[in-house]
């Protein structure tokens, strides 16, 4: 396999903090028994981010994070020759749980919540805000996407369908760049989340990040079907469950150790996935 | 697989068979004979309570079909519907792990999360509420094992899910795929829908002077698509490109001058390697709300050029209603079932037409035409875009 597209930056936030440096080197014993490793509402204020769900900040603090570390500024990815390709497993729940609590009559509606108002500013929450479009429209607003656009929803496995997706898009001139963007929440859910932990173990550790992918020498390798690598074993013992996040941590600790090509892969609901990709400005860079 | 390959082929995908649950009709016969007939589906919902609403109506699908009694999932109950008809008009005749899977939905399992956040307190309830868990689910009842992707641009949904079923195809990452989409009606959507102020009072009338408002409806389309080069028997049509982009200019409104739209109409077209003086049918996303269909019909005028005035243009929601994430595959499976009968489908509900809305609107009665090359469109929550170009037979 060769890779096909080419990574130019990524940012990474988690629970733990910002970038790999801040991950702990096992995160179930740093997580202490806690089930929920919770990031905090980004500062982004003003009335540009009025109706915006913490999620939605996340994600708009991610990509800056990942302009940061490919050393570009906005402009290098405003415009219709940027795609964005989001992918999230559970990132909408806390503004679907909230709209149905703020509409429940019944009062068997609270062992979820309540569920505390996440925006900055008072009211009732918009109701656009609960489709999982959101979180990627607000992306695009905020730098000016206006590319190709897919959105995904699943677990790792689904992030490596979307850097194929970006791959694929790359490869047939329909963008320059793409965005991988995959955010997690889980705090305002949490309890919901624990009546599943037979499926979802923790701890569950909130993320953001986003990959810059630019074109290579053709499509990237992909396998729809593939064996789990050491890369999404190591990503997940470092940082814990990050769901669909998990390859782009995976992929910030490749980055981190000079790797000049990855071979990622993401698994969920019995499905692993893998892709292969060109790093950037490492050691080995082809 | 693919290792190093060169670009995506532009390899049109073979759409062999289709499958539907929809207030109109249950199986395919029944939805393609209600839209020539200009049945209207929308009536009084029944299943939950809109007594607190401004508007109580929508596309309800009244009974289940027997296949689909007694699944917990209101959502996976119309995908089954939905793929046991589909499974009764095309053979899967693959192994089980080169069958994907590829489903869009705007909403997907949110009436199982009401439930989560309310009074059923089971693991299964919480993991029902994941937006993907009906496809697995629909995966799991077809007893397929490739792929199993789930796409939520919003309403823009299935026609998204479309194009990256095409996608697993050339890439040879899937030898069928069973794609579309669904969504169902329930109390979350009606809530939110009527707090926008977006519901009509009225009839649905899509680029009609009156048009006031949309109707939701719920249902699941399905179809069955594989490599052009791999069929032998019949198909249904071609799915020839899929285009998408992105508005960047509000969470829920669409762009004011449909920028979005279009792009992603010409990356569809320029996809498929069609121009759009060669189409021959359009089917409109056409909600009926004033916005939307003002906005939709300026993009279509833009592209169709000099020919905007002889392409014929439909939209089915004044039949189904606005049916979210299987709006665009059952309006794909539309234009297919036109171009092999030759009808083209009445736009129920349009009566006056809009100088703002300056289409050929097919309207009052199916229209006798013969389209090969038709373009859907879809628009979205988030700023979301999507285009598909197939052809007929």
């Amino acid at each position: 396999m060769r890779p096909g597209v080419r990574v130019e930056g990524v940012g990474l936030l988690t629970g733990w903090g910002e970038g790999v440096a801040a991950l702990p080197a096992e995160a179930r014993a740093a997580a202490a028994g806690r089930a929920v490793i919770p990031l905090p509402r980004p500062a982004l204020g003003g009335e540009r981010f009025r109706r915006a769900t913490r999620e939605c900040l996340l994600g708009v603090t991610a990509v800056e994070a990942m302009l940061r570390d490919a050393g570009l500024d906005r402009e290098a990815v405003r415009g219709e020759r940027t795609a964005l390709v989001f992918v999230t497993a559970a990132a909408y729940a806390a503004s679907n749980a909230e709209f149905v609590l703020a509409g429940a009559a019944s009062p068997a509606a609270t062992e979820a919540g309540p569920v505390p108002n996440r925006r900055g500013s008072a009211g009732t929450l918009h109701f656009p805000y609960t489709a999982p479009s959101a979180l990627p429209a607000e992306v695009a607003i905020e730098f000016g996407l206006t590319g190709a656009y897919v959105i995904l929803i699943g677990g790792a496995a689904a992030t490596v369908d979307a850097f194929w997706q970006a791959g694929g898009l790359l490869a047939a001139g329909r963008c320059e760049r793409a965005l991988v963007l995959a955010v997690e929440t889980f705090e305002e859910c949490e309890a919901l989340w624990r009546r599943a932990r037979w499926r979802l173990p923790g701890p569950l550790v909130e993320a953001a990040a986003c990959a810059l992918l630019g074109a290579g020498d053709g499509r990237p390798a992909y396998r729809a079907r593939a064996a789990e690598t050491a890369l999404e074993h190591a990503a997940e013992t470092r940082a814990g469950r990050t769901l669909s996040c998990g390859p782009l941590v995976g992929l910030a600790l490749a980055r981190a150790a000079g790797e000049g090509t990855v071979r990622l892969s993401g698994s969920w609901r019995g499905r692993t996935a893998a892709i292969e990709l060109a790093i950037a400005g490492a050691a080995g860079r082809p | 697989m693919t290792s190093g390959a060169p670009p995506l082929r532009p390899e049109p995908i073979a759409i062999l068979a289709g499958g539907v649950a929809t207030p109109i009709g249950l199986d395919l016969d029944a939805f393609w004979s209600g839209l020539l007939a200009g049945a209207d589906g929308l009536s009084s919902i029944e299943r939950f309570a809109t007594g607190d609403l401004r508007v109580g109506r929508g596309g309800e699908i009244k009974k289940l079909p027997p296949v689909a009694l007694g699944i917990r999932s209101r959502a996976v109950a119309l995908l089954v519907a939905a793929a046991a008809d589909l499974r009764a008009r095309g053979r899967l005749g693959a192994a089980a792990e080169r069958i994907a899977v590829v489903v869009g939905t705007a909403l997907g399992g949110v009436e199982e999360l009401e439930q989560a956040v309310g009074d059923d307190a089971t693991a299964h309830r919480a993991l029902d509420a994941l937006y993907d868990s009906p496809a697995h689910a629909l995966a799991a009842w077809l007893d397929v094992r490739g792929p199993t992707l789930t796409v939520s641009t919003a309403c823009a949904s299935g026609a998204a899910a479309l194009g990256v079923g095409a996608d697993l195809l050339r890439d040879d990452a899937a030898d069928l795929v069973v794609a579309g989409g669904y969504d169902v009606l329930c109390r979350f959507v009606m809530r939110g829908f009527d707090a926008l102020r977006a519901l009509t009072r009225e009839r649905v009338r899509p680029f009609d002077r009156r048009r006031s408002g949309l109707l939701l409806g719920e249902a699941a389309g399905l179809v069955l698509m594989a490599r052009e080069r791999d069929v032998r028997g019949a198909r249904l049509g071609r799915l020839l490109g899929h285009g998408s982009a992105s508005d960047a200019s509000h969470v829920a409104a669409p762009d004011p001058q449909g920028r979005g739209l279009e792009a992603a109409v010409r990356a569809a077209l320029d996809a498929a390697g069609v121009a759009a003086a060669d189409l021959d049918f359009v089917s409109a996303h056409g909600t009926a709300t004033p916005l939307n269909d003002r906005i939709e019909a300026s993009v279509l005028r833009r592209v169709l050029g000099a020919r905007a005035d002889g392409v014929p243009v439909n939209s089915i929601k004044g039949s189904v209603g606005h049916t979210m994430g299987a709006a665009a595959a059952l309006e794909a499976i539309m234009c297919l079932l036109a171009a092999r009968d030759g009808l083209i489908p009445p736009t129920v509900g349009h009566e006056e037409a809009d100088p703002d809305c300056a289409l050929d609107c097919v309207a009052g009665a199916c229209r006798p035409a013969w389209p090969r090359l038709m373009l859907s469109t879809s628009l979205g929550f988030g700023g979301c875009n999507a285009a598909l170009v197939l052809e007929g037979g």
